[in-house]
C-alpha cells in the first residue's frame, strides 16, 4: 500500500497543433508526492497548466511522458480511479436530471448498489445544505452555487478516499464557502486526502496543509503552508525611540518606519529582534509591541510567479 | 451492470428531454390512432369483402396481398423518413456526450472508456428500436385483428430496420470521438444513405464509365460501404413473403458496422480530452 495518494514522476504533456505540429508544453516533468490523509493545494497562474495535471491524473489526458500513480496503481487504470471523487472547474451536468436523478447516476457509475446509492444521496445532499424542495428540482434551474453544491455530493457519492477539487467554491457565497470548508475540514479528519486546485489563495491557506505552486507547467515551488508563509519575521514597535538609536536600529533592519511617534522595525531573525528590544529598554524606550510576521500565501504565490 | 444500465437510463431520460423523441414517438401514435380508427376491413370467409377509408369503399383484393402491400409501405417509410429522424435524434445524444465538462466527470469514473461509449451506443440503439418496436408491433396487431393476417415478415422487416440503424449509429459514434460535431456526424451519415442507393446501381453506373479505376473505385465503394438500398429491398420481400436472393447485402452491412465500431472504441480509448 503506497503511502502517497497522488505520485507523478517526470510527467509531461505537450499539445501539438493538427495543422502546424506546433508544440505547447502544458505540463513539463512534473514531479510530485502527495500524501494519504493530507490536505494539498495545487496553485498557478491562468494557463499554468494545473487542469492538464488534473486531467492526467484521472487519466481525460494522457501524458506524453512520465506516469501518474493514484494510492500505488497506474492512472491509466479504471480501478485507480474508484477512491476518486471529483469536481471538475467547468463541469457541464446534464440539465435535464435532477439533483437526485444525477447522484444516482454518477452513484451507479462509481459501482454502488441501489439500495446503498438510495440510503447516500438523502445524506448527501443535507450535508452539502441543498434544500429539500431542491432535490427533486431539474439542475436547468439550479442556481450555479447549488450546482457547486450538487457537484460536490456527486464527487462524494461512493465515500472516496481521496477527492480532486477543482475550485470547488466558485459561485459559491462566502456562507456557502464557509459551509464547504466545513465538510472538507470534517473528511480529513476521517482521513480523505484532499487535492484542491483554486484560484482563491486566501482559501486554500485556510484550509490546506501543503501546496504546490506550478509556473509554466513546471513545479516552481512545494512545502507546507506553514513553512511557506512563516518565513516573513519579526515587527517591533518601539516609542520615544532617540534619533541617534533610531538610526542605527534601522541600519540593522530589513524595513523600518516612523509613524505618529513610534517607530517600526522588522527584522529576518529572531536575535536581530532581542538585541533591538535590549537596545530599546537599555535607553529607557517602551516596547509597544512585539510580533512574529508571516507572510500571506497570495505573497508567496506572487513572488515565485515572479520569479520564475 | 450496474454501470451499464446507468448508462442506458441515462440515455433515455436525455432522449425524453429532446422534443425530436416525442415527435418520432407522435407519428408513430397517429399511425397506429388512424389504422385503429379510420381504416374499416370487413373479411368475409377468408376474402376481403369490402375496405373503406374515411367510408369510402376500395376496390376489393385479397386480404393477404393487401395487408402485405400496405406493411410493406409502412415498413419503408420508416425505413427511410424514420432512420432520418432517428439520426437526427441520434446525432445529439451522441455528440452531448463529448461536452467538454461532461466527459471528464464521466472518465473519471471508475469504467472503462469501451464501456462508457458501448453503455451509450446501447441506450441510443434501444431509444431508436423501442420507437420503431411500437411502431411495427402496433400496426401488425391492428392488422391481426383487422383482418386476422398475422405474417412474421413484417415483424422481422423491423429488425432489420434496427440493424441498419445500428450500422449507421456507428458512423455518427465516429465521426463524434473524431469531432465532437452533431451537424458533421449527420451530414456524413446522410452522404452515405444518399450515396448507396447511387452505388446500387453500380451495373448501369459502371457502364457509363470510361475508365477501369473509376469503375473499380465503384464497386469497392459499393462493397465497403452499407447496402441501406439493397437491405430495402430485402426488407421489403420478407414482407411479401418473397424469395431473397442474397444475404450479401446483410452480413457486408454487419462488417461495415462492426469494423466502424472497433474503430470508435479504438479512437475513444486513445484520445485525450
Amino acid at each position: 500500500m503506497s503511502d502517497y495518494a497522488i505520485e507523478t514522476e517526470g510527467l509531461t504533456k505537450v499539445f501539438r497543433s493538427r495543422w502546424s505540429q506546433k508544440a505547447l508544453v502544458a505540463v513539463d516533468n512534473l514531479s510530485l508526492r502527495v500524501p494519504r490523509g493530507s490536505t494539498y493545494g495545487l496553485l498557478g497562474a491562468n494557463g499554468a497548466g494545473k487542469t492538464t495535471f488534473v486531467k492526467m491524473l484521472l487519466s481525460c489526458t494522457y501524458p506524453t511522458s512520465g506516469r501518474a500513480k493514484v494510492f500505488g496503481r497506474d492512472s491509466r487504470e479504471a480501478e485507480a480511479r474508484r477512491p476518486i471523487g471529483y469536481l471538475p472547474e467547468n463541469h457541464r451536468f446534464p440539465t435535464y436530471m435532477t439533483g437526485w436523478g444525477m447522484l444516482d447516476f454518477y452513484g451507479a457509475l462509481s459501482g454502488m448498489g441501489t439500495a446503498e446509492r438510495r440510503k447516500r444521496i438523502g445524506e448527501l445532499l443535507d450535508l452539502v445544505g441543498l434544500e429539500p424542495r431542491a432535490h427533486h428540482l431539474r439542475l436547468g434551474k439550479y442556481s450555479k452555487g447549488m450546482l457547486q453544491r450538487v457537484g460536490l455530493a456527486q464527487a462524494l457519492i461512493h465515500s472516496p478516499q481521496l477527492l480532486v477539487l477543482d475550485e470547488p467554491s466558485d459561485g459559491v457565497d462566502p456562507v456557502g464557502r464557509k459551509h464547504i470548508r466545513d465538510v472538507l475540514q470534517a473528511l480529513e479528519q476521517k482521513g480523505v486526502t484532499v487535492f484542491l486546485n483554486s484560484h482563491l489563495l486566501a482559501e486554500v491557506e485556510l484550509f490546506c496543509r501543503e501546496v504546490a505552486i506550478i509556473q509554466r507547467g513546471k513545479l516552481a515551488l512545494t512545502g507546507t503552508v506553514e513553512e511557506l508563509t512563516s518565513g516573513s519575521g519579526y515587527r517591533v514597535e518601539g516609542l520615544n525611540v532617540p534619533e541617534r538609536l533610531a538610526a542605527e536600529l534601522s541600519a540593522r533592519a530589513r524595513t523600518a518606519g516612523s509613524v505618529n511617534g513610534s517607530l517600526n522595525l522588522l527584522f529576518a531573525t529572531r536575535e536581530e529582534a532581542n538585541q533591538a528590544v535590549d537596545l530599546l529598554r537599555a535607553n529607557q524606550c517602551e516596547i509597544e509591541s512585539l510580533a512574529r510576521t508571516r507572510s500571506t500565501l497570495e505573497d508567496v504565490f506572487i513572488k515565485t510567479v515572479e520569479a520564475a | 451492470m450496474n454501470a451499464t444500465l446507468a448508462l442506458i437510463q441515462d440515455t433515455f431520460r436525455e432522449a425524453f428531454a429532446r422534443r425530436i423523441f416525442w415527435g418520432f414517438f407522435g407519428c408513430c401514435t397517429a399511425l397506429l390512432l388512424f389504422l385503429i380508427f379510420i381504416l374499416r376491413v370487413d373479411v368475409v370467409q377468408g376474402a376481403l369483402a369490402t375496405i373503406s377509408i374515411f367510408g369510402r369503399s376500395l376496390p376489393s383484393v385479397g386480404v393477404t396481398n393487401l395487408v402485405e402491400q400496405t406493411q410493406s409501405v409502412i415498413a419503408m417509410v420508416l425505413y427511410f423518413a424514420g432512420m432520418t429522424l432517428a439520426v437526427f435524434a441520434s446525432a445529439g445524444l451522441v455528440s452531448a456526450m463529448f461536452e467538454p465538462g461532461r466527459i471528464e466527470l464521466l472518465l473519471s469514473k471508475p469504467v472503462t472508456r469501451v464501456h462508457l461509449l458501448l453503455g451509450r451506443y446501447a441506450g441510443n440503439v434501444l431509444v431508436v428500436s423501442a420507437n420503431i418496436l411500437y411502431l411495427v408491433v402496433g400496426c401488425w396487431i391492428v392488422f391481426g385483428i383487422k383482418t386476422g393476417v398475422w405474417g412474421a415478415g413484417f415483424l422481422l422487416s423491423s429488425l432489420c430496420t434496427i440493424f441498419v440503424f445500428c450500422v449507421l449509429l456507428a458512423v455518427i459514434v465516429l465521426v463524434g470521438v473524431l469531432w465532437d460535431s452533431a451537424a458533421v456526424a449527420i451530414m456524413v451519415t446522410f452522404a452515405i444513405m444518399i450515396l448507396t442507393p447511387i452505388l446500387a446501381q453500380r451495373f448501369t453506373i459502371e457502364r457509363l464509365l470510361s475508365s477501369e479505376w473509376s469503375r473499380q473505385m465503384v464497386r469497392i465503394l459499393y462493397y465497403v460501404l452499407p447496402k441501406t438500398s439493397d437491405i430495402s429491398v430485402i426488407i421489403r420481400r420478407m414482407i411479401l413473403n418473397e424469395p431473397i436472393e442474397s444475404w450479401m447485402p446483410i452480413w457486408s452491412t454487419a462488417l461495415f458496422g462492426a469494423v466502424v465500431l472497433g474503430i470508435d472504441a479504438w479512437r475513444f480509448q486513445k484520445r485525450s480530452f
